[in-house]
C-alpha cells in the first residue's frame, strides 16, 4: 500500500530536484526540456479533451495561438505583470473554444476538422488585424517572467519550475475532474451517449465544459510560451506543430492515462532532437509519422500503460 | 667574443620567434545557426557554403596565426530552435555567431545572443525593427531600403508613371512593398498595392484586376519563388499590357533562368553579379574558386553576403584579439570602426549595426543569362525595355 | 467591372475542377468506407513528383508518368487500407489519427527524396493561354484538366451506382455482414474503393504538376482543400463534391478580385464552418452528422 504514495513522491523530488541539480547549467538542455513540458502541457489538455469530452481535435494551436497572444499583448500594451496575463491568457482562449462550440454537434472526425478551420481562421485574422497584433511581423521583446521572491523566473531554470508547475496542476485538476461525479458522467457519455441522455445528463454542456477546461489550459501553457522566447508571430503562435507534436505526444504516452501524456511528450521531443536529428538531420519527423503510426496499429493505448503492464507482470512474477 | 655572442643572442631570438610562432596558431571558435532544413533550407545553405569559404580563406591566409573553427547548428526554419542552437553555441564557448536567415528567427535568436554577450552578424534579416533594438552586438550588412533603393533606381530609369506592386503578405515582403511604395510617392509615382496570402496559387483573378483597373506601365512583385512562378504563369495567360515585370529576391537567380527559362525572359530581380558570374578583382576570383573547389559549384548572392559577413568578422575578431579588446566588447567596437570596401560594395555600420551603405543592384534575365542592369557603374548589359515574357 | 466578374467567375469555374479531382478520392473513400484518409493530399502529391521526375529526368511529357504514378500510388493507397484495417477499437478516429501519420511520412518522404525546391511543369503545351472572345482566358492545362475533372466525376458517379462493383461497394458500407451473404467479399471491394481512389488521385497530381507549383508542404493542404469540399457536398454525394469544388473556387476567386488576395484561404474557411454548422448532412448529400 505504502508503494503507492512513495512513486509518486519520489518523482516530484527528481523532477523539482533532480533535474535542475543535474542539467539545469546546460541551457541547451534546459531549453529542450523546456519545450518538451510546453508540448506536453497541450497535449494533457488535449487528452482531457479526448478522454472526459470524448472528442478529438486537430486544432489545439487555436487556443495556444489565442493564449499566447492575450497574454503577449497585456504586458506589452497595458503594462499588465505577467502572471496575471498569463492566466488572462487562459481565459482568453477558453473565452475562443466557445466560439467554436456549435462544432460541439457534429461528430468526431468533423468536430476535429471545424477545430482546425479555426485554427487557420484565427491564424489569418492574427496576420490581417494589423492595428492589434502588428500583423505578419509579429511581436518582438514580449517581457520575460518576473522576480518572485528573489527568484528569478527569467532564467533556464525559472522558466522549468514554472511550466512544470503548470503541468502539474493541470495533470492534478484532470485527475480530480476524472473521479469527480462530473466525470464519471462524461466517461459513461462516452460509451453510450443515447443512454445516458435518457437518464438525464446535460451531455452537450458537460462537453462544452471539457472545451473550456481544455482551451484554458493550452492557452496558459501558449502564454507561457510566449514570455519565454519572448517572440510570437501568426505563423509561430498558430503553427501546426502545436497541434501535431501534443497528439502524437499523447498517443505515444497513452492518452487514457492521466501522466502519458507528459511522458509520451518528454520522451518524444527530446529523443527526436537529441537522437533522431542526429541521424536524419533532413526531414527526422518522417520517424515521429513512423512512430505514430505503429503506435495507433500496435497500441492504442500508447507507452504507459504498455509499461506499467510490464511492471506488473514483473512483480507478480517476482513474488 | 663579440661576435660569438651576437650569433647566440640572434640564434636564442630566432629560437624564441620560432617557438611562439608554433604555439601562437591561436583558435578562433565561430558559431553559426541556419536553416539547413525546413522551409528556407535552400537559402540557409546557400549562405552557410558563403560562411565556410570565408573561414577556408581566411585559415590559409592567416595560417601559423590564427586557425578558425566553425560550428554550425540547424535551427529548422524555427524561432525556438534558433534560440536553443544560440545558447548552446554560447555554451561550447563561441567567440562570436554569424548566419541566421529570417527576421522572424533572427529576431530572438539574436535577443539569445544580446543575453549571452555575443556579437551577432547576419545578412539574412531586413525587418527595420531589428536595428531599432539598442542592442550593441548585433550587426547586419543588408537591409530593406537597400532593396528599396535598387527597385526605385530601376523603376525611375525606365520613366514609368505608374507601378502595381503584388506582395506577400509575410512581414519581409510586407515591409519592403511598403517602403518602396513610400519612395516611389515621394518621386510622384503612382502606387497600387496588392496584398495576397502566401498560399495563393491561382493569380489569375489578381493578374486579372491589376490588367483591367489599374492598367500600370510596370507590375513590381515583392514575393517569393513560388509567388514569382505563379504570377509570371498568370501574366502569361492574361498578358497585362505593360512595360516591365520588376522582383526583388531569388528572382534573377541562375536556378530560375534554367528551370523556368521562357517564363522569366526580360524579368528583373535583385543581383548582386551577373550569371555567368564574372570575377574581376583578385579577391571575387579567389572566393570565386574556393567556392567551386569546396562545393562545386558558382556563388550566388546568398554565398556572398555569408562570405563577406564573415570576412568583416573575422577581420574585426583578429584586431580585437591583437588589440587585446577581445573578451572586453572590443569586437563591436571594431566592427563598427570599420569602413571595409567588400564584393558587395561599401560597408560601414551606424551605431545600430545596420549598414546604411547597402544598396543592391538589379539583373534582368536576358537569354540564358542574368545581366547587371542598374546602378550605371555595375552594370555589364543594357535593359531590354520595354519589354514583358509574353510579348517577346 | 462586369469582365472583371466573368473572368472571375471563369477562372473560379476551372480551378473547380481541379479541386474536384483532388477530392473525388478522399470523397470516395470517405463516402463507402467512411474513412477519412488524411493522407490523401500526399498521395495527390507523390503522383506530381513523379510526373517531375519523368519530366526533368527522362524527358517524358507528365501526361505519360501516369502508369509509373498509379503503381506507386496505388501500393500506398492499399498499404494505407491494410494498416487501417488493423485497428480494432475507434475505428474512425483511430483511423483518422493513423492516416494523419502516414501523411507526416510522406510529406517527409517528398523532402528527402526531392528536396524543398519548387517545380512546374516545363512543357509549354500546358501554359498555352486560351481566350475565349477577348474576355475569358486560360490556359490549356486548366481546360484540359476541368474536362477531365468533370469525365471522371461523371465516371465514377456512374461505376457507383450502375456497375456490380459499385454497387458491392455501397452494400459493403451499408452492411457488411448482409452483404457477405449475398456474395460479395467485403475485403476485395473496400481494396478496390482504395485503388480506385488511388487512380483519382494519381490523375489530381498531374493536373497539379501542370497547373501550378509544387512543394512537399502542398500535401496537407490538399488535403485541407478536399475535407473542405467533400463536407460541403456532402456525405455519399458524387456529383456534389464537383459542384462543391467549382463553388470554393468561385468563392475564392471573387473574393480575390473584390476583397482582398490575402483573404482567399478565408473565405474557404468560413464557407466550411457555416456550412458545417447550418447544414452538417452538406449542400447535396444526404445521411445525418450530428453528434
Amino acid at each position: 500500500m505504502r508503494t503507492s504514495a512513495v512513486f509518486p513522491g519520489l518523482i516530484l523530488i527528481v523532477l523539482y530536484a533532480g533535474v535542475p541539480v543535474a542539467v539545469g547549467h546546460v541551457d541547451y538542455v534546459m531549453s529542450l526540456i523546456i519545450a518538451a513540458l510546453t508540448i506536453g502541457g497541450v497535449a494533457v489538455a488535449w487528452a482531457l479533451l479526448g478522454n472526459l469530452g470524448g472528442m478529438v481535435s486537430f486544432g489545439h494551436a487555436a487556443f495556444f495561438g489565442v493564449g499566447a497572444y492575450v497574454s503577449a499583448l497585456l504586458t506589452l500594451d497595458a503594462g499588465w505583470p505577467v502572471f496575471p496575463s498569463m492566466l488572462v491568457g487562459g481565459v482568453g482562449a477558453a473565452i475562443a473554444s466557445v466560439v467554436t462550440m456549435p462544432a460541439l454537434r457534429l461528430r468526431g472526425p468533423y468536430f476535429a476538422l471545424a477545430i482546425l478551420a479555426f485554427a487557420h481562421i484565427f491564424r489569418i485574422l492574427a496576420t490581417e488585424l494589423e492595428s492589434i497584433t502588428r500583423g505578419a511581423g509579429g511581436l518582438l521583446s514580449i517581457p520575460a517572467l518576473p522576480t518572485i521572491a528573489g527568484f528569478d523566473l527569467s532564467t533556464k531554470i525559472g522558466g522549468y519550475y514554472v511550466i512544470l508547475t503548470i503541468v502539474l496542476l493541470a495533470m492534478a485538476g484532470y485527475a480530480w475532474l476524472r473521479q469527480s461525479t462530473m466525470g464519471l458522467a462524461l466517461l459513461a457519455m462516452h460509451d453510450t451517449e443515447d443512454a445516458t441522455r435518457i437518464v438525464g445528463v446535460p451531455s452537450t454542456r458537460l462537453k462544452a465544459l471539457m472545451l473550456v477546461v481544455s482551451a484554458f489550459i493550452t492557452g496558459v501553457v501558449g502564454a507561457f510560451n510566449a514570455h519565454q522566447i519572448n517572440f510570437l508571430d501568426p505563423d509561430y503562435a498558430f503553427s501546426g506543430t502545436w497541434t501535431v507534436l501534443p497528439i502524437v505526444a499523447a498517443i505515444f504516452g497513452g492518452y487514457r492515462t492521466i501522466s502519458g501524456p507528459l511522458v509520451g511528450a518528454l520522451v518524444i521531443y527530446l529523443v527526436d532532437q537529441l537522437v533522431f536529428k542526429e541521424f536524419l538531420p533532413h526531414g527526422h519527423e518522417i520517424i515521429l509519422g513512423a512512430l505514430l503510426v505503429a503506435m495507433i496499429v500496435l497500441s492504442p493505448t500508447g507507452l504507459v500503460p504498455l509499461v506499467m503492464g510490464m511492471v506488473r507482470r514483473g512483480r507478480h512474477a517476482a513474488a | 667574443m663579440k661576435n660569438r655572442l651576437l650569433a647566440i643572442a640572434v640564434a636564442g631570438a630566432v629560437a624564441l620567434v620560432g617557438v611562439a610562432g608554433a604555439q601562437a596558431q591561436e583558435k578562433i571558435v565561430l558559431g553559426s545557426h541556419l536553416p539547413l532544413t525546413g522551409k528556407l533550407a535552400r537559402v540557409g545553405t546557400g549562405m552557410h557554403e558563403g560562411i565556410t569559404v570565408a573561414v577556408d580563406m581566411f585559415n590559409r591566409e592567416n595560417d601559423g596565426k590564427y586557425t578558425v573553427e566553425l560550428i554550425t547548428i540547424d535551427d529548422e526554419t524555427s524561432p525556438a530552435k534558433a534560440v536553443a542552437a544560440v545558447e548552446k553555441l554560447a555554451g561550447e564557448g563561441v567567440v562570436a555567431l554569424t548566419g541566421g536567415y529570417g527576421s522572424n528567427i533572427i529576431g530572438p535568436a539574436s535577443e539569445a545572443a544580446n543575453k549571452a554577450g555575443l556579437v551577432y552578424i547576419t545578412s539574412g534579416g531586413v525587418a527595420p525593427e531589428l536595428s531599432k533594438r539598442g542592442h550593441k552586438g548585433f550587426f547586419r550588412i543588408n537591409n530593406t531600403e537597400g532593396y528599396s533603393k535598387a527597385m526605385m533606381g530601376l523603376l525611375k530609369e525606365m520613366g514609368v508613371k505608374k507601378v502595381s506592386i503584388l506582395y506577400n503578405n509575410k512581414e519581409a515582403t510586407t515591409d519592403l512593398a511598403k517602403t518602396v511604395e513610400k519612395d516611389l510617392s515621394d518621386q510622384g509615382i503612382e502606387v497600387v498595392l496588392h496584398a495576397f496570402d502566401g498560399g495563393t496559387s491561382d493569380f489569375k483573378p489578381l493578374v486579372n484586376k491589376v490588367k483591367l483597373q489599374d492598367k500600370p506601365d510596370a507590375i513590381g512583385m515583392v514575393a517569393y519563388e513560388n509567388d514569382y512562378v505563379g504570377i509570371l504563369k498568370a501574366g502569361s495567360v492574361m498578358k497585362p499590357d505593360v512595360k516591365a515585370v520588376v522582383g526583388v529576391w531569388s528572382l534573377a537567380t541562375s536556378k530560375m533562368n534554367e528551370e523556368f527559362h521562357d517564363l522569366v525572359q526580360t524579368v528583373y530581380g535583385t543581383s548582386m553579379l551577373p550569371f555567368p558570374a564574372e570575377f574581376t578583382s583578385p579577391e571575387a576570383k579567389e572566393f570565386a574558386e574556393t567556392y567551386q573547389k569546396l562545393h562545386g559549384t558558382e556563388p550566388d548572392y546568398l554565398g556572398q553576403f555569408g562570405y563577406v559577413q564573415t570576412k568583416l568578422l573575422l577581420e574585426a575578431i583578429v584586431r580585437a584579439q591583437e588589440a587585446g579588446t577581445l573578451g572586453s566588447g572590443g569586437l563591436a567596437e571594431e566592427l563598427r570602426g570599420a569602413d571595409a570596401n567588400t564584393l558587395i560594395g561599401e560597408v560601414k555600420f551606424d551605431e545600430n549595426g545596420d549598414n546604411p551603405l547597402f544598396s543592391h543592384r538589379m539583373g534582368q534575365h536576358q537569354g540564358d543569362k542574368v545581366v547587371l542592369v542598374w546602378p550605371k557603374d555595375a552594370a555589364t548589359g543594357e535593359m531590354i525595355f520595354p519589354a514583358t515574357p509574353w510579348s517577346q | 467591372m462586369f469582365e472583371l466578374t466573368l473572368q472571375a467567375i471563369y477562372s473560379g469555374v476551372l480551378t473547380g475542377g481541379y479541386y474536384a479531382l483532388v477530392a473525388l478520392g478522399l470523397a470516395l473513400v470517405f463516402g463507402t468506407m467512411k474513412i477519412i484518409n488524411l493522407a490523401h493530399g500526399e498521395l495527390v502529391l507523390l503522383s506530381a513528383y513523379i510526373a517531375y521526375t519523368a519530366e526533368s529526368q527522362f524527358g517524358l511529357n507528365p501526361i505519360a508518368a501516369i502508369p509509373f504514378a498509379l503503381v506507386l500510388v496505388g501500393i500506398v493507397a492499399v498499404a494505407v487500407y491494410l494498416l487501417v484495417g488493423r485497428i480494432k477499437r475507434d475505428r474512425e478516429l483511430n483511423s483518422l489519427i493513423l492516416t494523419f501519420g502516414v501523411g507526416i511520412i510522406l510529406t517527409n518522404f517528398v523532402l528527402l527524396v526531392w528536396a524543398a525546391d519548387i517545380h512546374s511543369t516545363t512543357t509549354t503545351w500546358f501554359q498555352e493561354a486560351v481566350v475565349v472572345g477577348d474576355v475569358l482566358f486560360s490556359s490549356r492545362s486548366e481546360i484540359l484538366f476541368f474536362l477531365v475533372g468533370v469525365a471522371l466525376v461523371f465516371a465514377t458517379w456512374w461505376w457507383l451506382s450502375r456497375t456490380w462493383y459499385g454497387r458491392a461497394i455501397r452494400a459493403v458500407s451499408s452492411n457488411r455482414d448482409a452483404a457477405m451473404l449475398m456474395g460479395v467479399n467485403p475485403r476485395q471491394t473496400e481494396i478496390l474503393s482504395f485503388v480506385v481512389a488511388s487512380v483519382l488521385a494519381t490523375v489530381a497530381g498531374i493536373a497539379i504538376y501542370t497547373g501550378q507549383v509544387i512543394q512537399p508542404s502542398l500535401g496537407h493542404a490538399l488535403t485541407i482543400k478536399a475535407f473542405i469540399i467533400t463536407v460541403l457536398a456532402g456525405m455519399g454525394s458524387i456529383p456534389g463534391v464537383l459542384l462543391g469544388a467549382v463553388l470554393i473556387g468561385v468563392i475564392e476567386a471573387l473574393t480575390v478580385t473584390y476583397w482582398s488576395s490575402a483573404l482567399q484561404e478565408f473565405t474557404g474557411m468560413v464557407l466550411f464552418l457555416v456550412v458545417l454548422l447550418v447544414r452538417p448532412q452538406g449542400l447535396f448529400g444526404f445521411g445525418a452528422r450530428r453528434g
